[in-house]
């Protein structure tokens, strides 16, 4: 199953253990809709792990039921030996700050400074009634600074948030989650509000976390992105896992058993993504 | 027998029963729409007509009515006639009506009228020269009295005297009333107070101030006329009674003071403000717990909840669509004329008005936001802190800046019906005629709001 090579050398003492065990996850909504049915597979330490399939598979669920935005119907969710899905509220805080997450739509607070957002990521860790206060440590600042460093935007602290361009905004996203110092980054569809080029420099972002030793599991349209970024794939239809392995064997006959018989293979970029 | 024959046939006696009753022609032609609507339309321009019972509108229905046994001639053939000619009957009577009804006309105009009511707004009492006043007043006994004895008539103060020959005087008759120690070769007023407070004019007719000037030794003496009206409240005018004269000499002093008019505009001013701000305060308090239940998105989840939702909407739009101007009326006879019970008027309003734009607001916010702050471990307090609260301040800000601004205008027409501000003091200075007060006042409005428009604009234009 695993590709050869994939573990990053730095990390090689906790590559390979097992961060993260989903069982039998199941979410239906009180509509009705059975969004994840029975979905099963663990993730890894150090591995990119993206889950592909057409919009409305289950891929936001998945990821949302992992740091329990959305609470799951049924199945376990273990993180280290840690079961999420029963831990009390207030561990259940202490698990999230552990666990970044990016999306799609950047949700950052857009009248707020890119500043202020950043920081925001650090709420799971500082005195509650100090930051209601908006009061942060230098020390906290001097973090986020760092962390808009690494995204490279640390000229646009004091802007807007919506001043930003779209690319912008997703890095925000990611020094934000970076904040946490977590241990795996949620990334749902990061890129799908993004043009090619700019989804490729995100996607970068993330790569280079992950060869650092940060464990990413992330939501994708795009085949070509997947093949580029992913070192093993899991891919949903209709809220079921049809597909878990590496990327190269994603070949046509499987391409048309994800995304149905009348899929056409559409690729994110027509030039190769920059190394 | 195909339709076209049946119509053709059937023309002369469509029109027949069109000029019988408007619209009948058309029933009988199966034309029911047309038929119904020409029958309510001549029904409501006769009824109009005949309500004004001007003879000459009648041609308005006589047209639609003649129209419509054409347009039935011209049905049966195929094709009505044109709709837009009763259309233009109908539109020529309404606004030949309506032009005599809110009685345009402008020779009612008068040109002295206006220049008697404008020219002196021109000349807005706002500020007057500063001047020093010099002032000496001595008693006079009105009537005389046949049993008591009169006092002297005569008063000292500061090396001035002032005194009345002689010390007594029935109503109109003469008297030399003469002071020393004043200011030398200066003018100086000379007027009457009555033993109630009231000023008489002593100079012309009793209508203009008597001015003398005094000598260079600063003395006068001059003849004055008891006023014929100083008696006028009295229960007994037999009753002998202290009335005063007194002797007014102003000197420049340079520079310019406020009028009292301008002070009376400043305090108006600040006051209608005031209001305006204590109501929009008030109503700030009482908005945002209502938004809650006035937002669709957090009340739309459950049949109860929805309901209090419509409730509360249906309330804040009742309330809403009574102007600020008619419940400060009610407001005066609860609390009594004053500013409160204008502030009261102006909160309800606000309220309703506040109430609706923050739940609007709270309807658009971006949950985004909050799943980011809760995904990083967050508590619930952070989420309001870091996902709501920014999201939602600035609008509210700026809707309440807002707000409060109109609420400026509104105060300064809700004090014309007694609920204070500076349209208190205005709709009194309009009623006795102190045209250049009501001038600065209008100034001073223009003014105020001009610059609280500009700056909410600008705040706004911040905060968006």
């Amino acid at each position: 199953m695993m590709r050869e090579g994939f573990c990053p050398p730095s990390f090689l003492m906790h590559c390979g253990w097992t961060m993260l065990r989903i069982q039998n996850l199941t979410k239906v909504y009180p509509s009705g809709t059975k969004a994840l049915n029975d979905v099963s597979f663990e993730v890894k330490d150090g591995e990119f792990l993206v889950v592909i399939g057409l919009s409305g598979s289950g891929k936001s669920t998945l990821l949302r039921c992992i740091n329990r935005l959305i609470e799951p119907t049924e199945g376990k969710i273990f993180w280290d030996d840690t079961d999420i899905t029963a831990a009390s509220p207030s561990d259940l805080l202490k698990i999230r700050r552990h666990i970044g997450m990016v999306f799609q739509q950047f949700n950052l607070v857009k009248r707020s400074s890119v500043m202020t957002n950043v920081l925001s990521g650090r709420l799971g860790y500082v005195n509650p009634w100090l930051s209601l206060l908006g009061i942060w440590s230098p020390s906290d600042r001097q973090r986020a600074l760092k962390a808009l460093e690494r995204v490279g935007i640390a000229d646009k602290a004091g802007s807007r948030a919506d001043a930003l361009s779209g690319g912008q905004q997703q890095r925000v996203g990611i020094a934000r989650a970076l904040m946490q110092e977590p241990r795996i980054v949620l990334a749902d569809e990061p890129v799908a509000s993004l043009d090619p080029v700019l989804s490729h420099s995100i996607l970068q972002y993330l790569e280079q976390l992950n060869k650092e030793g940060m464990t990413v599991l992330c939501s994708l349209h795009f085949l070509d992105l997947v093949h580029r970024y992913a070192t093993r794939v899991i891919a949903l239809k209709d809220g079921v896992k049809v597909f878990e392995g590496l990327p190269s064997e994603i070949d046509r006959a499987k391409f048309k058993e994800i995304y149905g018989e009348e899929a056409q293979e559409v690729r994110a970029a027509s030039f190769e993504a920059p190394a | 027998m195909n339709h076209n024959d049946y119509s053709r046939s059937s023309a002369p006696f469509a029109v027949i029963l069109s000029l019988l009753l408007p619209g009948l022609g058309h029933l009988y032609l199966k034309r029911w729409y047309r038929g119904i609507a020409i029958l309510l339309a001549a029904a409501v321009l006769s009824g109009i007509v005949v309500w004004y019972g001007r003879p000459i509108w009648y041609f308005a229905p006589a047209g639609v009515w003649l129209w419509n046994a054409w347009d039935a001639a011209r049905l049966a053939k195929g094709k009505g006639a044109p709709i837009l000619i009763p259309v233009l009957f109908g539109l020529a009577a309404a606004y030949g009506i309506g032009w005599h009804m809110v009685g345009v006309d402008f020779r009612s105009a008068s040109m002295e009228r206006a220049a008697a009511v404008i020219r002196p707004m021109l000349h807005p009492d706002m500020f007057q020269k500063r001047q020093e006043l010099n002032r000496m007043w001595t008693p006079i006994y009105v009537p005389c009295s046949t049993t008591e004895t009169v006092p002297a008539a005569r008063r000292e103060e500061n090396g001035k005297v002032a005194f009345v020959t002689p010390d007594c005087a029935g109503v109109l008759e003469a008297a030399i009333v003469s002071v020393s120690g004043m200011w030398p070769d200066t003018d100086t007023i000379i007027w009457w107070e009555t033993n109630i407070g009231d000023d008489k004019p002593l100079g012309g007719n009793e209508d203009r101030p008597l001015v003398v000037r005094t000598d260079e030794n600063g003395s006068l003496a001059t003849l004055i006329h008891v006023p014929s009206t100083v008696l006028i409240a009295q229960p007994d005018p037999t009753l002998m009674l202290e009335h005063r004269v007194y002797f007014d000499q102003y000197r420049p002093l340079g520079g310019i003071e406020l009028s009292t008019n301008g002070g009376y505009v400043l305090k108006g001013i600040a006051e209608s403000v005031t209001m305006a701000l204590m109501a929009t305060t008030l109503a700030i308090f009482l908005a945002i717990p209502i938004s809650f239940l006035a937002a669709r998105n957090l009340m739309g989840g459950n049949p109860i909840t929805f309901a209090v939702y419509v409730l509360v909407r249906t309330i804040l739009n009742f309330v809403r669509s009574i102007e600020a101007l008619i419940i400060a009326i009610v407001f005066v006879i609860i609390v009594g004329l004053g500013p409160f019970a204008g502030v009261l008027a102006l909160t309800i309003h606000s309220v309703a008005a506040l109430a609706k734009l923050y739940s609007e607001v709270i309807e658009g916010i971006d949950p985004g936001p909050i799943e980011a702050i809760r995904a990083t471990g967050g508590n619930w307090l952070q989420v309001v802190r870091y996902g709501v609260t920014p999201q939602i301040i600035p609008p509210f800000t700026a809707f309440t800046i807002y707000r409060w601004d109109i609420n400026v205008r509104s105060s300064i027409v809700i004090g014309m019906v007694g609920g204070g501000g500076i349209g208190f003091y205005l709709i009194q200075w309009i009623q006795i005629n102190q045209m250049g007060a009501v001038g600065a006042a209008f100034i001073a409005i223009a003014l105020v709001v001009i610059t609280l428009d500009y700056m909410s604009a600008k705040v706004r234009e911040k905060l968006a």
